[in-house]
């Protein structure tokens, strides 16, 4: 779906060295938005043809609102894509390809386990929602480089739903010192011999991190879904520019569109060497 | 006012209107099917293929440049097998003439392909690729020699009924002698242009973007050289061109057709509006209007008169 979506809020969010933003959007997106999947924004009101930046910007959907037909956007500003997207002011329209991809899927029971590191967390919230919403048990390992960006992204709204966090920092400001795989390597080892089946987890960060992931739950018999990240250049597998490496069930190599057949796919089909 | 009349005949071909869509930008036809019915458009070209399965570059294959994108894909493909089994009968349905594209590393491949698309498997024509720029030992080099591209323009057309258009390479000296070169070769029509080979280098990792090093420039930074060329080839060469490189609104659209182009090829700038092909269609329909044009084919090479 291609649509004009209203800016209603667009906002710093937290601390102002941490350069995040919210931007909640007006349109029918959220009316089938799911959570994991995506949007590619023209990062410039769309009345004025711009060629720099030339493509869209993927933005996982951080927030659905299909009750005030609303998208919730949480990005960083870190290049010049982002840089031009944080000018849009409230009441600009953007032009907003979307929801695209497949998002994650859920247990029809039993406990979920979200893992993120750094703003891989924003995909995960609606995931929570939806997840409580259907009477799982679900807690979050999240680490972050320290307290002021878990604090800027979002740890309150967390904290209001009431389920357990495990906080990682790499200096140790806040939670434990160290790397969110740590926590939940801990948990599983307690937990392991009632753990098992009835765990699911879905991991959202950096490529290393849900790799270290990927392998924890494999040792622990936990079945996880990794939500991908790679430079797009259609958003709806035209153009195989965002490939990612895969290993089928025969053992076989593929190549799968991380816009198209993911954002989100099996952690242990994902073949992470990036020579691939 | 009557309305202008947007049929588009060439080579052979007949295209309800002159708008296609590029190879390699749009998929095998029904990616952009929920942005863009498939029946407006002229028709589609279908992203390249190759006599055995490609599983392409590692990634990153995308950089973007000012308003440019260099991509390095290194035609990643199911191959003919898969093609004529999983996507023909899909591409049979589409509801809007499509176009084959193939791509070689030998004179055989090119032949081997060509043998398997003829006019019964429903196909409009057979765009072939002799100007990959991502693959080493690619069809790069049929591309810029112009006895090799003559060459394999003419083993493709000694074994297909299909009308056959050349995509020439802009990585060339002499785009003119290309061009005479695959009209010897006995080419029906022409595509320019494909895209100019480029780089860029992450200054933070001091290291290139892409890991295929080098990659192939489109979008509108190359338009001025696709225009350029169409005009010369257009003044010397007596054959149909479809223009491409770089369109993205129906006032490049139309320079494209005044510079001699009988067909315009929508490509990156699908990326950046998946509904540019209508938009241009419309916009190219408006301009005839106004000028009192009957068909869309009056504007080809109009620009040439003075």
């Amino acid at each position: 779906m291609l649509t004009e979506g209203q800016v209603v809020v667009h906002e710093s969010l937290g601390d102002e060295e941490q350069r995040l933003r919210r931007l909640v959007l007006k349109g029918p997106i959220a009316r089938t938005a799911q959570a994991g999947q995506f949007v590619a924004i023209q990062v410039q009101d769309s009345s004025i043809s711009s060629f720099d930046p030339l493509l869209r910007r993927p933005i996982s959907i951080a927030g659905i609102s299909s009750e005030r037909d609303e998208i919730t956007l949480l990005y960083r500003i870190q290049g010049r894509g982002t840089e031009i997207l944080a000018r849009a002011k409230c009441g600009d329209k953007l032009s907003v390809m979307g929801p695209l991809g497949k998002g994650f899927s859920l247990p029809e029971k039993g406990e979920l386990w979200l893992v993120a590191g750094g703003i891989g967390i924003f995909p995960l919230y609606p995931l929570a929602h939806r997840a409580l919403t259907q009477g799982l048990t679900v807690r979050l390992f999240w680490g972050g480089e320290n307290k002021s960006f878990l604090e800027s992204a979002g740890l309150s709204s967390w904290k209001a739903l009431g389920i357990p966090l495990h906080l990682s920092t790499l200096d140790g400001s806040l939670g434990q010192k160290g790397l969110v795989t740590g926590q939940a390597q801990e948990l599983l080892e307690k937990s392991s011999a009632a753990s098992g089946g009835h765990i699911r987890a879905a991991a959202c960060g950096p490529k290393k991190m849900m790799q270290a992931v990927t392998e924890l739950c494999k040792n622990y018999k936990v079945s996880v879904e990794v939500s991908l990240e790679e430079r797009m250049g259609c958003a709806v597998g035209a153009c195989l520019g965002c490939v990612c490496t895969l290993i089928d069930e025969a053992g076989v190599l593929i190549h799968k569109k991380v816009c198209q057949d993911g954002p989100v796919f099996r952690g242990e089909e994902v073949v992470w060497d990036e020579s691939c | 006012m009557s309305p202008v009349n947007l049929s588009t005949q060439f080579a052979g071909i007949t295209l309800r209107n002159p708008i296609l869509t590029c190879s390699g930008t749009y998929g095998f036809g029904e990616e952009y099917a929920a942005y863009c019915p498939p029946e407006a458009l002229g028709g589609i070209t279908l992203k390249g293929i190759t006599p055995l399965p490609r599983l392409g570059n590692p990634v990153p294959r995308l950089a973007e440049t000012p308003a440019g994108l260099l991509n390095a894909v290194g035609l990643e493909n199911p191959g003919l097998e898969e093609f004529l089994k999983s996507y023909l009968p899909k591409v049979q349905k589409l509801p809007t003439a499509a176009i084959a594209n193939i791509s070689g590393f030998s004179l055989e491949d090119y032949v081997l392909l060509a043998r398997a698309l003829q006019k019964d498997s429903g196909l409009a024509a057979l765009e072939v690729n002799i100007s990959c720029p991502n693959v080493k030992h690619g069809g790069m080099h049929f591309g810029t020699d112009p006895q090799s591209a003559q060459e394999v323009i003419a083993a493709v057309k000694a074994e297909t009924d299909l009308p056959v258009i050349a995509k020439l390479s802009p990585n060339v000296t002499d785009i003119v002698g290309m061009a005479r070169a695959v009209q010897l070769g006995g080419a029906d029509a022409l595509s320019l242009i494909n895209t100019l080979l480029g780089m860029h280098i992450d200054i933070n990792q001091q290291r290139p973007v892409l890991a295929n090093t080098f990659g192939g420039l489109s979008g509108p930074a190359i338009r001025p050289v696709a225009v350029r060329m169409v005009w010369q080839v257009f003044q010397a060469v007596d054959l149909p061109i479809i223009g491409m490189g770089g369109i993205t609104t129906w006032q490049d659209a139309v320079e494209f057709m005044l510079a001699g182009a009988t067909a315009v090829s929508i490509g990156t700038g699908n990326f950046i509006n998946p509904q540019a092909p209508l938009e241009i269609l419309q916009g190219i329909q408006d301009y005839c209007e106004k000028r009192g044009l009957a068909s869309v084919h009056d504007l080809v090479g109009l620009a040439h008169r003075a």
